[in-house]
């Protein structure tokens, strides 16, 4: 599903250059649950958002699902990315003035799904996700782990093939991240493959293969027994 | 989607109240005052521009070569228009237009002071006054009238008017005249204004002039063929001069003055329509300066976008702000223009709800406005198609400026950093900076020229006239009395109060009185080869005494003299036109088979406005038609009470009268009607300038404190005290103010000189006038600062380092 060959980012201020990623390589296969660990700075969030389509690499290559996207265009790729990734954050980020039903509305909203589908499909996701009860609340009104849950149901209403997760524990204490874990896990299961960046080695412990970055490259991989 | 669009708008609008609040206020105010100066400029700028036949009329003037200059004047005499319209066949049709006396009408027990204009059939047939019943050809005969439907309402409430008979007093005369036809209410944005059109006949004098070419009572107006244009037939007119007015030709000769470039002593040319009401000749037209309606639209346009420029300004910091959404948002999958319309549509609400707002502002205030500022204008002009057209564009423009360019600059940024709500915002700030140093450029213009303005009315009001006028009543003797009798029955009944000083009398008033007229009486004869040119005033024993005019030669008037009929009393600058060492004895040949003595010289005094320089003056006590006013001279200490006093003895003459008396104080303001309404508009605009660009400082700074809430909560915990906080956060601000005030001052010089540049009596524009604006701005611009900047430093740091 991804290909991605000797990729570079690099970031420069007047004064400074910063490599964020140099020469990284790496593939992800379809149906795959992949974690990336790395102290901090080692460009773990910057692989994330290149993944996610968010931003673009300064060199090298990058296949989704067999198509070359490194050199894609804004409107290309944000087309490309929601109808096929989904998001979820260490911070959630769920907008405030929006209620949970209308937050995990909004990526089937810039899909151009019809109403009544959209109304279907996001009651079978809060469903899902146990939060159907919450559903005219504001995002503020949650706990975190509530709200952690509608960022998930948010990143797979659009049924994406892959789903990438920045840290989604980090702000959680340990039962509600397990609770977040044993969902995406059960995603998976079902066929979504899934890149996570995490520091928690217990979480890393849920993928299938472990990808441990060090100044902008990847210096060895575990796979999961 | 458009519905959740909508929904978030809401949302967002209610979450931030107080900005909403801000920014619709200041619309909806800017857009109240909009709509109201602009009606009023449509209005002025629409004069006669009702008539039909528009492009095709105009008013004859002629332009005299004058010992002392070019004269212009639109009086003509009375065989001007019967012959003109005999010599060009492309003359369509002409008119004289006569007004002044004739004015007071009677039906039954009724007595009305109705204005009634002396015309010839052509008018209604040149001019759009559509007659609604009766004759569709009026004024066939002699003693047929035509009135307009409200005096058909005060005359005869419901009954029918046509074929009614009432009576109008023609030059002392009363007459019976035949209602034939109604005519169309006036619209207000009309020159001609009149309740009763009789024909020009009845003019007072027509029948002594109606061959006289030097007598002048009227004015002529015509309407050419559709082919012919207004270039071509001023090139005809120099002819028509040289065969009818030979006699006036030779006098200007006589004076030795020098013909124009073409060669003539006097031509005649043509005013058109459109620039009737703007014209100073005409004395129909109201010399309105056409920079009048054009700077209501300036300031409107002024007001306008200083609360758009505080609608982006305030988007576009909030949309800094939000930037998580927007980050959240294009990570979902949304574009960019989908993004700016969302923007726009709450653009677009808070636009709608101000326009309401304002709309309703603007028709709750209408009556106020038209009280203070400019009677009669009507909100209908709002209902017209280009009107409407000009509102909607405009409308959609600064929404889509307000909305659609803050969101634009957002969507711009790149996707990670918004989605962690982190913004390079150097850029932006430029632009607001930019936008807030206009507004205060505009708002410290405006404060300028209201104080320059200011300073001018008072320097009017103030500056000693050469005679008393705050102890004078000035009454004006009902046309239906007769003055002389009146004069006298008054001078016996107040002889006796003893808060009267003297009495006196004259044919023109001083100032402009609660009649609203304002005459001038010019006179000109040879002297010692010399064409003398003056303005005449007839006057009563006591003129001097009652206003305390100081003799500085001779003697002043009389009752001692038999011969002070033909006696004289000049000014300084008559007496320096003479040419005399001393002026008293000069014999002054004013009529044909009469000479004049001069007897007295008084020192000059302002008998007119300050927009002119002193002219010369002559006093006559030869009472060749009546006087119209009588002044009394109070004792200063029993102001009202005085008044009361004339007004009762003015009651026992004449019970039936509508007394106009006023205060001479009153009747000199009464002048500067025009520059206190000037000078009305330019505190209004001030104050509302201000007000709005203060609305959006306040917002500004309330979200750059939140913006810096963390640098301050840093630096208080390192020490900072309060007033280095509010110093900190309001430096920035006061500094555009400042550069605002500098870049202002220059621009509101070279205005303000040129409007000063009106009045022969002007101040000079002080340097510290612009200090002292400047002072005025930064000290609003400092408290609206203050209110958030003290808040914040007062906050507990502890707090808002917790934020982060």
């Amino acid at each position: 599903m991804i290909k991605i060959k000797d990729l570079e980012k690099i970031y420069r201020t007047e004064e400074v250059e910063t490599v964020a990623l140099n020469k990284l390589s790496l593939e992800v296969k379809e149906g795959e649950f992949v974690a990336v660990m790395g102290p901090s700075g080692c460009g773990k969030s910057t692989l994330l958002n290149i993944l996610g389509l968010l931003d673009d690499p300064d060199g090298g290559s990058f296949m989704f699902n067999n198509i070359e996207v490194a050199h894609f265009n804004e409107r290309k790729r944000a087309d490309l990315r929601k109808h096929n990734i989904g998001f979820v954050f260490q911070s959630f980020n769920l907008i405030d003035e929006l209620t949970v039903f209308e937050n995990v509305e909004l990526p089937l909203i810039y899909t151009g799904v019809k109403s009544a589908e959209r109304k279907k499909r996001v009651e079978e996701v809060l469903d899902k996700m146990q939060i159907m009860h919450r559903r005219n609340h504001y995002p503020q009104q949650l706990s975190g782990g509530q709200q952690q849950r509608v960022a998930v149901a948010r990143a797979v209403v659009n049924r994406p093939k892959l789903i990438l997760a920045d840290e989604p524990t980090g702000n959680l204490d340990s039962s509600n991240g397990n609770e977040v874990m044993q969902l995406l896990t059960d995603l998976n299961e079902q066929g979504t493959t899934i890149v996570m960046v995490t520091h928690s080695e217990h979480d890393a412990r849920y993928s299938h293969r472990i990808i441990r970055m060090l100044d902008g490259q990847t210096v060895l991989e575990n796979i999961m027994v | 989607m458009l519905r959740n669009y909508f929904k978030i708008a809401w949302r967002n609008l209610w979450k931030h109240r107080s900005f909403s609040l801000i920014i619709v206020c200041g619309m909806a105010v800017a857009f109240a005052a909009a709509i109201l100066l602009s009606v009023t400029a449509h209005q002025e700028l629409t004069y006669d521009q009702f008539h039909e036949n528009k492009d095709h009329i105009y008013q004859l003037y002629d332009i005299d070569q004058r010992p002392n200059g070019i004269e212009y004047g639109a009086t003509m005499p009375v065989p001007m228009a019967p012959t003109l319209k005999n010599e060009y066949g492309d003359i369509v049709y002409i008119t004289r237009w006569g007004s002044g006396e004739g004015e007071y009408v009677r039906y039954k027990d009724k007595e009305l002071d109705l204005s009634t204009r002396a015309v010839d059939p052509d008018f209604l047939r040149m001019f759009s006054f559509p007659v609604v019943a009766g004759d569709k050809s009026p004024l066939k005969e002699l003693n047929h009238i035509a009135i307009t439907e409200n005096c058909a309402k005060t005359l005869f409430g419901n009954e029918e008017a046509i074929g009614k008979t009432l009576e109008i007093q023609f030059g002392g005369e009363w007459r019976s005249m035949l209602v034939t036809a109604i005519v169309k209410n006036i619209p207000t944005n009309s020159s001609f204004k009149f309740d009763i059109l009789t024909r020009f006949e009845n003019f007072p004098g027509y029948k002594t002039n109606s061959d006289r070419w030097d007598n002048r009572n009227h004015e002529v107006f015509l309407q050419l063929n559709e082919n012919v244009s207004k270039a071509s037939m001023e090139k005809r007119l120099p002819a028509f001069s040289q065969k009818y007015m030979a006699g006036k030709i030779e006098d200007l000769k006589k004076a030795g003055v020098q013909p124009d470039a073409e060669g003539y002593y006097t031509r005649m040319k043509l005013i058109p329509l459109e620039d009737l009401h703007f014209t100073n000749i005409s004395n129909t037209g109201a010399g309105v300066s056409r920079f009048y309606p054009y700077l209501l639209v300036l300031i409107s346009a002024f007001i306008l976008f200083i609360a758009c420029v505080n609608f982006v300004n305030l988007s576009l910091a909030r949309s800094f702000t939000r930037a998580k959404e927007i980050g959240i948002r294009k990570v979902m999958g949304a574009l960019r223009w989908q993004l700016i319309t969302q923007f726009w549509g709450e653009a677009l609400i808070v636009s709608s709800m101000a326009l309401l707002v304002g709309v309703g502002l603007a028709y709750w205030l209408l009556p106020y406005y038209q009280a203070i500022f400019y009677p009669g204008i009507s909100m209908r002009v709002l209902g017209s198609p280009l009107f409407l057209a000009y509102l909607v564009l405009g409308f959609l423009f600064i929404t889509l400026l307000a909305g659609g360019y803050p969101a634009w600059v957002v969507s711009a940024f790149n996707t990670v950093q918004t989605v962690k709500g982190k913004l390079a915002t150097g850029k932006s700030n430029a632009l607001r900076n930019t936008l807030m140093v206009v507004q205060f450029v505009l708002s410290s213009l405006l404060i300028i020229c209201t104080f320059i303005a200011w300073q001018q009315l008072q320097y009017l009001r103030n500056k000693p006239l050469g005679f008393n006028k705050e102890e004078i009543i000035s009454i004006p003797i009902s046309p239906t009395l007769e003055s002389e009798k009146a004069i006298q029955l008054m001078r016996t009944k107040l002889a006796q109060q003893p808060q009267v000083i003297s009495i006196t009398a004259a044919d023109i008033n001083m100032g402009k009185g609660r009649d609203g007229s304002l005459q001038t009486s010019i006179m000109g004869f040879d002297y010692k080869d010399k064409i003398i040119r003056t303005h005449w005033q007839l006057v009563d024993y006591d003129y001097l005494k009652t206003f305390g005019l100081q003799l500085v030669e001779g003697r002043d008037f009389s009752r001692e003299y038999g011969t002070d009929s033909l006696a004289l009393i000049i000014n300084e600058t008559m007496a320096k036109q003479l040419g005399e060492g001393s002026a008293v004895g000069a014999l002054l040949p004013v009529e044909e088979d009469k000479n004049y003595t001069v007897i007295g010289v008084v020192k000059d005094f302002h008998f007119k406005s300050l927009h002119q320089e002193v002219a010369p003056l002559t006093l006559s006590l030869n009472h060749v038609w009546p006087l119209q006013y009588i002044f009394v001279r109070v004792q200063p200490t029993a102001l009202a009470s005085a008044m009361e006093m004339v007004t009762k003895a003015y009651k026992e003459i004449d019970p039936r009268s509508m007394f106009e008396a006023s205060y001479l104080d009153e009747n000199t303001d009464r002048q500067y009607e025009r520059e206190t309404k000037l000078s009305k508009i330019f505190v209004s605009g001030a104050v509302l300038t201000i007000l709005i660009s203060c609305m959006g400082l306040f917002a500004i700074v309330l979200l750059v404190i939140v913006q810096r809430t963390r640098e301050i909560g840093i630096r208080k915990v390192l020490g900072a005290s309060v007033p280095h906080i509010v110093a900190l956060v309001s430096k920035d601000f006061i500094r555009l103010v400042a550069l605002a005030i500098i870049i202002a001052s220059p621009l509101a010089w070279y205005i303000m000189n040129q409007w000063l540049k009106d009045f022969a009596y002007r101040i000079t524009i002080e340097w510290w006038v612009f200090v002292l604006a400047g002072l005025v701005a930064i000290f609003i611009a400092f408290i609206t600062l203050s209110f958030q900047s003290v808040k914040a430093a007062l906050k507990n740091p502890v707090k808002s380092l917790r934020t982060e």
